[in-house]
């Protein structure tokens, strides 16, 4: 759900833009007459750019890692041919837990923002009493 | 506050059970609140707490509510 990222500093925040064209395989289906970004893949674009912010730190590079919780709020629709920006920021980053803030905007409006919890379950793993 | 009542605290805070609960069986796993992230949460609490670092291997051995008042010896913090 991400076409580029702008700008990232590892461990910070990361930056960045999908572009909706009108032929985007969910258009036609969420909604009939009304086609709009599905909330899901909003809050699945955030949390992805919020991955970008912790795996481009050292020795993060091309780990997998999981969603834990999200609190999303959804402020507007998100409709086709409009652009839409993905801001994040790394509130916390400890023994392989991220907690994240994020927006999707559009045309300078918040679209949608969420706080975010994701984890580098290698990492985290190591830190668990063993049963 | 004393310390037995800040460590009781963190865990009735972060796992939201009641005092009654915190016993020698209180352990990880034991109930679903404490999980891997309730682990890290906990932790993360007790060090803000405390104002302490916990080392990664104590982190890995707080396996139970009992074994973490032995762990918080270390920090020279005694919980009665």
């Amino acid at each position: 759900m991400i076409d580029h990222v702008t700008e990232v500093i590892p461990g910070v925040s990361a930056e960045g833009y999908k572009n909706l064209p009108e032929d985007e395989w969910y258009f036609p289906i969420h909604f009939p007459n009304n086609p709009n970004v599905p909330g899901v893949l909003q809050l699945e674009a955030l949390a992805q750019m919020l991955t970008v912010a912790i795996t481009t730190l050292p020795g993060n590079k091309g780990k997998i890692t999981h969603a834990l919780s999200h609190q999303v709020r959804f402020r507007k629709e998100v409709l086709p041919k409009k652009k839409f920006i993905i801001k994040t920021r790394v509130n916390s980053w400890k023994r392989g837990i991220c907690d994240g803030f994020g927006q999707g905007i559009v045309d300078g409006e918040v679209a949608c923002e969420a706080n975010m919890k994701i984890t580098i379950p290698e990492i985290l793993e190591k830190y668990l009493p063993k049963k | 506050m004393d310390n037995k009542s800040k460590y009781n605290k963190v865990f009735i805070e972060c796992f939201s059970v009641k005092e009654k609960i915190l016993s020698k069986d209180l352990k990880y796993n034991s109930i679903p609140q404490w999980d891997s992230v309730g682990h890290m949460s906990m932790i993360a609490a007790l060090e803000e707490s405390f104002d302490i670092t916990l080392e990664m291997d104590d982190i890995i051995d707080f396996s139970s509510y009992n074994v973490g008042k032995k762990i918080l010896k270390k920090y020279k913090i005694e919980i009665n």
